[in-house]
């Protein structure tokens, strides 16, 4: 789902680049082919920190916006992708803070009830929502690098990246984190662990 | 769209990790784009902030921060009951005369303590010109 532009120093043709060069020379509706090729990635980005979609959308257009303002301040020194990220982390993450997602505490987050079984779709897209919304309540030092790092496909250097953040300190917040989680849904684990015995081939989604 | 290396050092994959790093994409609105440029067009079309008038406000704070600087030793000079050395300036000062001092040193403290906050904040933000 993730598209990472290569270093801006080693694409000459980078489409990002010549857009960004456009847009410093002027030209206002070159922007729209950087918000053409990111807009899905910030606003799933967005929709992990807040489960809101009109507010991923409305976190994602601020975060294009502040973009534009700040175009000129990349130094190019990584690449645009990195620094996109790390602008709307910002974003996202000081808006979070100033209006709260409404969410439970993790204790209180509900557990799936009955056990999925491979016919169940339903009952498993509960369960599975019921644990993506425990990320939400996880206190805010640990739910951000598990937001970044499933956003970006388990990449852990990509998600300390955009957090700014050491990798050795975002691996041990996210050990933390999934062992929270973990605990907070045990059933859950024993659950899967069943149906992987039941059914091997089936362990990974599509 | 490049696929990342994932790390799998961290833990082994396990339910979490498939629940989690599994999630239908969500598409952007029909409208999202349009919205945005927008957005962008509002922004490059609105007037450029007026920048601080620093060259008019700094010899004020100056001799503000000066002022006050004054007012504090006078005071401390003055205020101490065993400060009993000849004062430079002002060697009898009236009830009242401590009482404005002190009001003016609490005022210019104030200003001097939200100055320092205001420059730290601008430092932090990184955006600061001045430090």
């Amino acid at each position: 789902m993730i598209a990472t532009s290569k270093s801006a120093t080693e694409d000459p043709v980078d489409p990002d680049l010549v857009d960004i060069d456009r847009v410093l020379a002027g030209d206002i509706q070159a922007f729209e082919g950087i918000v053409r090729r990111w807009q899905a990635p910030l606003i799933n980005m967005a929709w992990r920190y807040c489960r809101d979609r009109a507010r991923a959308e409305e976190l994602a257009q601020e975060a294009f916006i502040r973009a534009w303002r700040g175009l000129a301040q990349w130094r190019r020194e990584s690449s645009f992708s990195t620094w996109l990220f790390a602008l709307a982390a910002n974003v996202f993450r000081s808006d979070l803070k100033r209006f709260p997602t409404v969410s439970l505490p993790l204790e209180a987050a509900p557990e799936p009830s009955g056990p999925p079984t491979q016919h169940n779709t339903l009952q498993k897209e509960v369960s599975h929502g019921a644990v993506r919304r425990a990320v939400l309540a996880l206190p805010p030092r640990y739910r951000e690098p598990v937001v970044l790092f499933y956003f970006h496909e388990m990449d852990l250097s990509a998600a300390a990246r955009t957090m700014g953040m050491p990798e050795g300190t975002m691996k041990a917040r996210l050990s933390r984190a999934r062992a929270l989680l973990r605990r907070r849904f045990p059933q859950l684990e024993a659950q899967n662990d069943e149906m992987e015995l039941l059914a091997p081939n089936t362990g990974k989604e599509a | 769209m490049n696929r990342p290396n994932t790390d799998r050092s961290v833990m082994d994959l396990d339910s979490i990790d498939r629940i989690l790093a599994t999630e239908e994409p969500l598409l952007p609105s029909s409208g999202f784009l349009a919205s945005v440029m927008q957005g962008v067009r509002e922004e490059a079309a609105a007037p450029p902030p007026i920048p601080f008038p620093w060259r008019r406000v700094l010899p004020g704070v100056a001799l503000i921060a000066g002022v006050s600087v004054w007012a504090a030793i006078e005071f401390a000079r003055n205020g101490l009951p065993s400060a009993g050395t000849v004062s430079l300036a002002l060697p009898h000062l009236t009830a009242a005369g401590v009482q404005s001092l002190e009001q003016a040193s609490w005022v210019a403290g104030a200003l001097g303590v939200s100055l320092l906050s205001w420059l730290l904040s601008r430092r932090l933000a990184g955006r600061s010109g001045l430090l």
